[in-house]
């Protein structure tokens, strides 16, 4: 992508007087890292960029945003907010307009094609952070890795991310400003993930997870990097009723799962932000990928499509499968 | 599970159709295992999933969920979109590892004591099957 | 909440039906340790007067603030107790029943597991009754109008009772005439009154009566809302004659090309009739309606050069052009008495109907032997070869009833009388025919109706126990095989005609009302009632009555009763003008609600709507219902990702404790 046209837009953007700052991604502050921007001014659309490393799906920033008591007689700041968008964090914003926790006037999508993100545990293991910023580019086949100023190519299939090798949408399927040309589509690949747990006996399956959820420290990073998760007070956190208990233990972890995954069935866009900031690495992608594969088989159903369309979890079909009824 | 080594089971019934079906089978004096414990909802619809999940978790080795046949539901849709969302639960708990023995769904008319007796029995005999769950059990259970 | 918790257990012996299996005194024991109960007692009849009157002394001198009744049925006695702890000055919806008869008592056997079981129930029960809220009923008005649907003599005479009592009345007839079966009937049993004689100045009344609107050969569409505000529509058919204008002459009819083609279904399918028909000289209205799929114009766009129905009718009352038309009305309460269909004879193959034209069915019996009917009353039938008057006649009784081989395993009720009154009524016109019925028992159960047996048999009809197994041809007479059980010999009778003793079925089309209003089947798949004894004219759907062989087979007198039933009991809302609305409704936390509109999406009555509030100084989306419209599912709920929205007395808070109540206790 070129990034001066990027910044170039985004300065136009954040001019307007509709607009109240704009979320993108910029450089962080060593290695790989890459932060989210939010920009009001020209100076700040300098800093933007766009490459393998932005993998982060900003759209969870769109109802993160508290809405702070205003003193009497102030009126709300009802600007638009700019937003840069993947393929995948494009599905967000339609999942989050079917679900009415945006307005469409009260965003301005800034589309990106995206060939495919790093898998950052990966590179960091083959290419280790350096203190000074690297960084990363698409080439025609491929990744350049600059480190230190020493250039490296790797192959796409290398350091691809899980999801883009899964993903079927890596273009924004909604925007106001689309940047650069759509790319173009891949066959994704078949996903081992879930066929690995799929596999296994019933129990199996449960000893799997019992290992997995058994680690889980209940930091609910999972569910504050969600854009799905945006509920201001979640039931999971109540105490009448209390669905899950606060103490940490196989049981309540596996419940707070369950009850997660559940909430995003015909929900979740498979941005897979959940697993990736996992910090004791639980593969809640699969998780959530066998719901969303479960939704789209045998119900006939993609969120995040179009922002007109039913919410799955609050309709049906006369001809849904009941093939497990008694 | 009891120490005579019973299944617990829990099951919501929507009154118009399958908690009626029960006292019918009462009324009947049909005879069926004592496993069942029933939680009256008016619609299924009302059945939050998570009461699957959380029933299992509070010491029950199975739950079943029965409401009115697909059209028949007292409030027309309930049956709909609880067949939805606890066809999703049954597989995701499946993915999860939950024997799906522990979890059943079933139509029981208000005409349909027999039937109701039937998925009692097949209830218990799968919880049965599928052993005690307390892998799974919340480490204190208040209420 | 404000008081703590005072809870008061009470279980049933329900004479023994619950103490027989359940040792209920160590069920009170086992209570009285539970938390938050300060009282257990058990009583022979938890629901008597004495029983009711322990509950009210213990609140008010034990200061008990939530009740658990331990006994039948929630969907028996719930109003009971409600009105019992009300009447004790405690909020009604503070009670709540573990059913440990239905689905305890009655359904173990050993004492050991039915004990434990209610020990569970009302643990469950009591962990819920502490958190339940205290919540008021509503009362919207009512509109003061009935629906009835159907106007056979069930629909009619409700429609009228309804009238009379002062109420506007919409009586919908899915034919061009009211009447119904009995209009069919020739004479009634045992009194042999003639049918058309005590029907038709009824169905007279019903057109003419002034509170009543008649909307014949029309179909209800649509039915929404609730008891009191009934939204309805109805599809006027087009009858391609304006009803105004038609005077009845009947000289369109006479001169129909397809004059006396068509099979008159009054007659069930014996006679003939013309495109444009009325369906039986009694007809109400008396106005004639084309059909449009023989009426040559309609189905085929050309009648010769021009219809003679238009070219005769001197009223100008065809009108090709006319449409359906929508009607759509409020009421109040609705009867449905949308009759039954005799059963279809050829699922008896091996009766042959389909086979002989001299093996009929009763309903066919009926109009041969009126005066009005295709022969004129006289008994004469085909035997395949030739018209003959009958004489060797064979009645073959339970034809599709008491019979698990084509699914109906009940009695029709009304074979039994209606085939002794056609031996009677062939006798009295053929009086040396010789006539058998072939019976498996004979159920002479109403009011004169043993006697009428009595008569019967004494006037020579022979009465043989045993069902046929086949019927079948040699030469020009038909062949009854059959075993006289009585006897255990073998018989090969030869008649010159069999009579279908054929029973009663609910109408292939009932699913259509089922759909409309909610209703459900009994095993019969007949109509099912609220309670089969103590309210046999309701149904669970409030404000939805039942009159006629809808709800089951019936005789005449059965199905007025019951049509008298059921007006009296649509009457209740329309006096009132009041009707009380469930206080068990959704309820939405709006500082929680984060405004997606799920609930909305779900709703089928349309009772949530979004509104923008102000949180803070910011304008928010959230959920708010309707009471009025809420009947409390609950289905919002369950989708709720944030649990804001809540049915009262079914709420997270007060299910899961239940839940975990069932768990704690193996």
């Amino acid at each position: 992508m070129d990034l001066e046209k990027l910044r170039e837009t985004a300065a136009e953007v954040v001019a307007r007087e509709d607009v109240k700052y704009l979320i993108g991604w910029k450089n962080g502050s060593y290695g790989y890292r890459v932060a989210p921007a939010f920009i009001e001014d020209a100076e700040g659309a300098a800093e933007l960029i766009f490459s393998p490393l932005c993998i982060s799906n900003l759209s969870t920033y769109l109802t993160l945003v508290e809405k702070l008591p205003l003193p009497r007689g102030q009126e709300p700041d009802t600007r638009k907010i700019a937003l840069m968008v993947k393929g995948c964090d494009s599905r967000a914003v339609t999942q989050l307009l079917v679900e009415k926790g945006i307005e469409r006037d009260g965003v301005v999508v800034i589309g990106c094609p995206c060939p495919g993100m790093i898998d950052y545990d990966l590179l960091a293991e083959k290419y280790p952070e350096t203190e000074g910023l690297s960084e990363v580019k698409w080439t025609d086949d491929g990744f350049l890795v600059i480190r230190d100023g020493e250039e490296t190519n790797v192959t796409r299939d290398e350091l691809l991310a899980e999801k883009c090798r899964l993903c079927r949408y890596p273009n924004p399927l909604i925007s106001d400003i689309m940047l650069g040309e759509p790319v173009e589509t891949w066959e994704p690949a078949e996903d081992k993930g879930v066929e690995e747990v799929d596999k296994k006996d019933v129990n199996g399956r449960w000893a799997y997870w019992e290992e997995q959820f058994s680690n889980c420290i209940r930091c609910y990073s999972c569910r504050n990097v969600c854009p799905l998760c945006y509920c201001q007070d979640c039931i999971l956190d109540r105490l009448n009723p209390t669905w899950v208990n606060r103490a940490v233990n196989f049981s309540e972890n596996t419940a707070f799962n369950i009850a997660r995954a559940f909430h995003l069935a015909g929900r979740c866009i498979e941005c897979g932000e959940c697993e990736r900031v996992c910090p004791a690495n639980i593969p809640l992608g699969r998780l959530n990928r066998k719901m969303a594969r479960e939704v789209r088989d045998k119900y006939g159903f993609e969120p995040g499509l179009d922002p007109e369309a039913e919410p799955f979890q609050a309709s049906y079909k006369p001809d849904d499968p009941e093939d497990f009824i008694l | 599970m009891s120490a005579n080594n019973e299944p617990n089971i829990v099951a919501f019934l929507c009154n118009w159709c399958s908690y009626a079906g029960a006292d019918l089978a009462g009324t009947s004096r049909v005879h069926y295992p004592s496993n069942v414990q029933v939680i009256r909802v008016m619609c299924t619809g009302r059945v939050n999933p998570l009461y699957v999940m959380n029933a299992l978790q509070q010491g029950a080795d199975g739950v079943l969920v029965s409401g009115c046949h697909p059209g028949d539901c007292h409030y027309m849709e309930g049956n709909y979109y609880a067949r939805r969302r606890l066809g999703m639960l049954k597989d995701l708990m499946e993915f999860v590892g939950v024997d799906p023995r522990r979890f059943h769904m079933s139509w029981v008319s208000a005409s349909e004591g027999h039937k109701w007796k039937e998925v009692v029995e097949k209830t218990v005999e799968d919880a049965r099957e599928a052993g005690s769950f307390e892998g799974f059990r919340r480490r204190q259970i208040d209420w | 909440m404000t008081d703590k918790p005072k809870v008061g257990v009470y279980i049933c012996h329900c004479g023994i039906n619950i103490s027989s299996t359940v040792d209920v005194e160590a069920v009170e024991e086992f209570a009285l340790k539970l938390p938050s109960v300060k009282v257990a007692r058990t009583y022979s009849y938890m629901c008597s007067d004495p029983g009711q009157a322990l509950i009210k002394e213990d609140i008010k001198e034990q200061g008990l603030n939530r009740i658990v009744v331990a006994s039948c049925s929630p969907r028996m006695h719930e109003p009971t107790f409600r009105k019992a702890i009300q009447e004790a000055g405690l909020n009604p919806y503070f009670l709540e029943m573990a059913n440990i008869r239905e689905q305890c008592s009655w359904v173990h056997e050993e004492t050991e597991e039915a004990t434990a079981k209610a020990k569970k129930l009302i643990t469950a029960s009591v962990a819920k009754v502490r958190l339940l809220e205290a919540l008021e009923a509503k009362e919207v008005d009512a509109e003061p109008a009935a629906l009835v649907i159907g106007a056979g003599i069930a629909g009619i005479q409700a429609a009228l009772d309804i009238a009379d009592a002062g109420f506007k009345t919409y009586l919908v007839e899915k034919t061009p005439s009211v009447g119904g079966r009995m209009a069919q009937l020739d004479k009634t049993f045992p009194t042999l009154d003639c049918s058309a004689c005590i029907l038709t100045p009824k169905m007279v009344d019903c057109a003419s009566h002034p509170n009543i609107e008649l909307l014949s050969y029309s179909e209800v569409e649509e039915i929404g809302g609730y008891i009191g505000n009934f939204d309805v529509k109805v599809r006027k058919k087009a009858r391609y004659v304006d009803f105004d204008k038609c005077t009845g002459c009947g000289e369109c009819a006479a001169e129909c090309r397809v004059a006396n083609r068509i099979p008159n279904e009054f007659d069930q399918g014996m006679g003939k009739r013309s495109a444009i028909y009325l369906p039986f000289p009694q007809a109400v209205p008396a106005k004639y309606t084309i059909d449009p799929e023989n009426c040559l114009y309609l189905s085929k766009g050309k009648c010769g050069k021009s219809p003679k129905c238009q070219d005769v009718c001197g009223a100008e009352a065809i009108n090709f052009e006319q449409e359906d038309e929508i009607v759509e009305f409020k009421v109040g309460a609705i009867i449905v008495a949308t009759g039954f269909d005799p059963f279809d004879a050829s699922r008896k193959p091996e009766y042959g109907y389909d086979d002989y034209p001299n093996v009929i069915t009763g309903m066919e019996m009926e109009r041969l032997v009126s005066a009005s009917g295709p022969t004129g009353g006289k008994v004469m039938i085909s035997n395949g070869e030739e018209e003959i008057e009958p004489k060797e006649i064979a009645f073959i009784k339970c034809v599709g009833s008491r019979d698990e081989s084509v699914g109906n395993e009940y009695c029709s009720r009304v074979c039994c009388m209606y085939t002794a009154k056609q031996a009677h009524l062939i006798r009295d016109k053929l009086p040396d025919a010789n006539i058998r019925i072939y019976y498996m028992d004979v159920r002479a159960f109403g009011k004169g109706y043993e006697e009428f047996y009595d008569r019967v048999r004494r006037e020579n009809v022979r009465y043989i126990r045993g069902n046929p197994s086949e019927i079948f041809k040699r030469g020009n007479k038909l062949v009854v095989k059959a075993e006289n059980t009585l006897t255990s010999t073998p018989v090969e009778d030869e008649v010159d005609m069999v009579v279908l003793g054929v029973g009663l079925e609910p109408r292939a089309e009932m699913r259509k009302v089922m759909d409309l209003l909610r209703l459900s089947q009994s095993p019969d798949k007949f109509f099912l009632e609220a309670h089969p004894k103590l309210r046999p004219v309701d149904t669970a759907t409030d404000g939805v009555f039942l009159a006629g062989c809808c709800q089951g087979p019936k005789d005449i007198p059965d199905t007025v009763a019951q049509a008298k039933g059921a007006a009296s009991s649509a009457l209740i809302p329309l006096a009132r003008g009041k009707v009380t609305i469930d206080a068990q409704v959704a309820e939405v936390n709006e500082a929680t609600c984060r405004g997606c509109g799920f609930c909305v999406e779900i709703c089928p009555y349309t009772a949530i709507e979004m509104t923008t509030v102000n949180r803070f100084g910011h304008e928010v989306e959230v959920a708010r219902v309707n009471e009025a419209l809420c009947k409390g599912c609950g289905s919002c709920s369950a989708a709720c990702l944030s649990d804001s929205i809540q049915p009262k007395s079914f709420r997270d808070r007060q299910i899961l404790p239940q839940i975990a109540a069932l768990g704690v206790l193996k």
